[in-house]
């Protein structure tokens, strides 16, 4: 499973990263793709990106509603919402441990032979808040005169961006030298401070500040495909524990919103557990309800 | 609770489709061809 998961991630992030001729062309793709949305993190200022970036897209949808007058119809970007709130609800947090770039470029830090430390439990919580204030609020209580928000997420924070984007863009412009301005420098500590932290702890990003990670986990305890632990099977030999990338305990909460469904403690389990499940949208007769045990 | 989700499902499902109808496609294609500023912290 680990290994399949490790080719997942790697065809994903090569497949919606394929645009190679960005040192010829137009330093960034520019083409119909652009229209969907990445289920996971990744700019779409990144030279060669396919697809938007889902949490750059809800800012930039928010940051525009205050330009609308009265009678005209703004762009709610209710799409957006409704393909995570789709994916989230069947898959729940499976596209941070499968499909996310940057949670895999998080994964390769993690390699790095050095200590490892524990995360602070509470630190957990942040990224809610980092979605309500910086995704949802800002956007659209900061506006200038024309009634304009901007992605504060993107601006202040996302060190995808910075690595993706902005890295790779003045690399390949040198004249946007000029105008770097202190929130680049700002977003260069935060990305320094993340790749230093991601080999010392799994998936720090993910774990205490992704804003995408946090909409998804919303999802964890309803959504479709879910663990399932059996009781009688476990031994607490905490086998799951050690293994589990963002320090959830299977055996006591399998269905956690901190799990990213990387599959790693089904591995872990000499003694079956634990064990993946898809449950049908409804129940249907013969179930009597009981579809899944957590 | 699957039932929870088959709602869930089809409320998000009548989001995109609604997003689709209401010009969300055009916006996040212009969007997505624009080099984002703010990724960069230029400007």
């Amino acid at each position: 499973m680990v290994s399949l998961r490790w080719l997942v991630q790697t065809l994903i992030a090569l497949g919606t990263n394929a645009y190679l001729l960005f040192p010829f062309g137009s330093v960034i793709y520019q083409g119909p793709l652009k229209a969907v949305c990445h289920p996971g993190l990744n700019c779409y200022s990144c030279p060669a990106a396919l697809l938007s970036c889902p949490v750059g897209a809800v800012q930039n949808f928010v940051a525009g509603l205050r330009m609308f007058g009265v009678g005209m119809i703004p762009n709610l970007g209710t799409m957006v919402i409704g393909y995570l709130g789709f994916i989230g609800t069947v898959v729940g947090r499976l596209p941070c441990g499968w499909i996310c770039p940057f949670g895999f470029i998080q994964d390769l830090l993690y390699k790095v032979p050095l200590p490892k430390i524990s995360l602070w439990q509470p630190l957990r919580y942040v990224k809610y808040g980092v979605l309500v204030i910086f995704v949802l609020i800002l956007p659209v209580v900061l506006v200038d005169k024309a009634g304009l928000g901007e992605p504060w997420f993107c601006k202040l924070i996302c060190p995808a961006g910075t690595l993706e984007g902005a890295l790779p863009l003045i690399l390949l412009k040198p004249s946007l030298w000029g105008t770097v301005t202190l929130y680049f420098w700002n977003k260069i500590v935060i990305l320094s401070l993340i790749v230093i932290f991601a080999m010392l702890l799994s998936r720090p990003f993910c774990r205490v500040l992704c804003p995408l990670g946090a909409f998804y986990s919303l999802f964890s305890r309803i959504s479709l495909v879910q663990l399932e632990f059996t009781e009688g099977n476990c031994v607490r030999c905490e086998s799951c524990v050690r293994y589990c990338p963002t320090g959830v305990v299977p055996y006591k909460d399998p269905n956690s919103p901190e799990c990213i469904m990387c599959l790693r403690c089904l591995d872990a389990c000499r003694f079956q557990a634990l064990d993946f499940s898809i449950r049908r949208p409804l129940p249907g007769p013969a179930d009597n309800g009981a579809v899944s045990q957590s | 609770m699957p039932k929870k989700a088959f709602w869930l499902i089809i409320l998000f499902t009548f989001l995109f489709i609604l997003g689709i109808n209401t010009g969300d496609l055009e916006f996040l294609n212009n969007l997505g061809n624009t080099i984002c500023l703010s990724c960069i912290g230029v400007g």
